[in-house]
């Protein structure tokens, strides 16, 4: 009992021993910084050659980014209305391209090691150098007239999510780039002697799709609905993050407010995510974790 | 564990039925590969081409003449090149060994040692991941003070060794990781630190390819730390030189192809790093699943 006793006191010890730099790093560089912006955010900051001065405003700044900003709010609503319509264009994409990759084809490295690419580019400078270059059009589109085309054949409510989706085609599938692989691992995954039962049984690709490819992929798909709304949310390029960064050092609204436009921002993602979590993980019937094996 | 290459299932000769799928397949990749493509064709535009109108996709008289201008650039500055390159490859040496150590041992513990509040820590971890990175450059900025990492290169590396997502992966690799490979160890007497290198560094070497393709990115392309912590020019970063450069070059003609060269001379290294590491950064991500 006692030597037990001793080997879980070790345990922990070496757990936290384990653990230790990084809370250190975590503590110092992530968490404290976050308090702090909460606390800056009930605040009026001025920061002056011998240091910051503070004034403690209540919520004075969430009440001026929702009733007086002439930008926040706009632009707030813009970009959600844009993630809310490239989210399920991204999900559906990658699974599609997933499924295309799973297919018993040859150079299968060659076309993930291609689709993985954009992690290299999406991150940093070379992102914004490619924008500054307008590599991130598609110089085809513009010149042989797609665009026309479509203007001229559908209505206007069809035809305008369709051109941006087709001009924005470089970025979508940029940021489709992981989400392939989370789909590619969950397809592994499915014991392929289930599809060789049903297709025994006469199933057809079509109902195998619908009836086992796509409830055992489910579980990635909220995986993937999580990474896609985290990942366009923190992408250094969107416009409300531009926003608080240049409000960061104005010296009329300042750190202050910049901090409580990020934590409103942060809220409407943790909303976001929490209600898709919800949606999602209701109805969990088929596991194919425990069918699959 | 399934892994993820265990039924090799590809056929050996490409069969008349698959033709369509290499046709979408090759279509797609064609437009994922477009904007590197455009990148080097961009550099080796002549100072014509960089300005026709409309604006052509393929260079058609390839030139070396903007990296020749790029070097003259460089070489009338008071501080050598070299130095911010130094800087560099010392600051991303460290951080990707430092940050993927640090990850590899928080992970290891918050998934196989039994402790109290591991949960608390994993779940601010995943706070930590959707903040907006932006908000909290000052704070940060105070404490880099206070430490007196200010016009150090160690304020280059000490503040972004915590990486989130670093150790997010490396933990849901660590899981997939059986009990019972580390409780056979165990009882064979091979104490925590021992089972962590001989059994678990092994085993998550592909997670760990990830996380340091993250981290290089990250230390490779930082410009804030340079711009917010570093007075003294001589300790700044490669890639706040380039930025640099170009954003003074910018409205003038010539800075244009220069401008071009200096993102393809920062994106290389990306590029070169990744072809190194894919096939394994690409297992990981199979493996882990991201759950």
């Amino acid at each position: 009992m006692l030597l037990r006793l001793i080997r879980k006191r070790r345990e922990m010890f070496t757990g936290y021993l384990f653990v230790l730099p990084w809370i250190i790093g975590f503590l110092l560089f992530m968490a404290y910084p976050i308090y702090f912006s909460l606390n800056m955010s009930f605040n009026r900051v001025l920061i002056t050659s011998e240091g910051i001065n503070t004034t403690f405003v209540a919520w004075d700044n969430f009440k001026y980014a929702f009733l007086s900003d002439p930008q926040y709010v706009e632009e707030l609503v813009v970009f959600i209305q844009q993630v809310v319509f490239i989210i399920p264009i991204v999900v559906i994409f990658s699974m599609l391209v997933a499924l295309l990759i799973n297919q018993p084809i040859r150079f299968k490295g060659l076309f993930r090691g291609i689709f993985f690419l954009p992690v290299v580019i999406t991150s940093g400078e070379v992102v914004k150098e490619l924008f500054s270059q307008g590599a991130t059009s598609i110089p085809i589109v513009e010149r042989y007239g797609i665009v026309q085309f479509l203007e001229a054949n559908f209505s206007s409510t069809w035809s305008e999510p369709i051109i941006t989706v087709i001009q924005q085609l470089i970025i979508i599938l940029w940021y489709s780039g992981v989400q392939i692989l989370i789909f590619l691992a969950g397809l592994q995954k499915v014991n392929s002697q289930i599809y060789e039962a049903a297709s025994i049984d006469g199933a057809s690709p079509w109902e195998i799709f619908w009836k086992i490819t796509l409830p055992s992929i489910k579980p990635f798909i909220l995986v993937n609905i999580v990474y896609t709304t985290v990942d366009l949310f923190t992408n250094a390029l969107n416009g409300v993050i531009g926003l608080i960064k240049e409000h960061m050092f104005k010296l009329n609204t300042g750190f202050g407010y910049a901090t409580a436009l990020a934590w409103i921002y942060f809220a409407i993602i943790f909303v976001i995510l929490l209600l898709v979590v919800l949606i999602f993980s209701r109805n969990e019937d088929y596991n194919p974790r425990k069918a699959g094996r | 564990m399934n892994s993820f290459h265990g039924n090799k299932i590809n056929p050996t000769r490409i069969h008349r039925s698959q033709l369509k799928y290499y046709l979408f397949l090759i279509a797609l990749s064609a437009f994922m590969l477009l904007p590197i493509v455009f990148m080097f064709s961009q550099a080796l535009k002549p100072i014509n081409e960089l300005f026709l109108y409309p604006p052509r996709f393929f260079v058609e008289n390839p030139t070396l003449k903007n990296f020749l201008d790029l070097f003259n650039v460089t070489s009338v500055t008071v501080i050598p090149m070299t130095r911010f390159l130094f800087n560099s490859v010392v600051v991303t040496g460290c951080v990707v060994f430092l940050s993927i150590t640090i990850s590899a041992m928080a992970g290891f513990a918050l998934s196989k040692l039994q402790f109290k509040s591991k949960k608390l820590i994993f779940e601010a971890n995943v706070i930590a991941l959707m903040f907006v990175p932006a908000a909290i450059a000052i704070p940060r900025y105070f404490i880099v003070d206070t430490l007196g990492l200010t016009d150090n290169l160690l304020g280059h590396i000490i503040p972004i060794l915590a990486m989130p997502v670093g150790l997010f992966l490396i933990k849901q690799f660590v899981d997939q990781i059986p009990n019972e490979l580390i409780q056979s160890a165990s009882i064979d007497g091979a104490t925590n630190f021992m089972i962590f290198r001989k059994i678990i560094i092994p085993v998550i070497m592909p997670a760990m390819a990830t996380v340091a393709i993250l981290a290089f990115q990250m230390a490779w392309n930082n410009t804030e730390t340079s711009e917010i912590y570093m007075n003294n020019e001589t300790l700044r970063t490669f890639a706040f030189y380039m930025t640099t450069l170009t954003g003074n070059l910018e409205n003038r003609v010539a800075g244009q192809g220069i401008a071009a060269a200096a993102a393809l001379i920062m994106f290389v290294p990306n590029l070169i790093i990744f072809i190194f590491m894919q096939s394994r950064v690409i297992d990981t991500m199979a493996h882990s699943g991201l759950k």
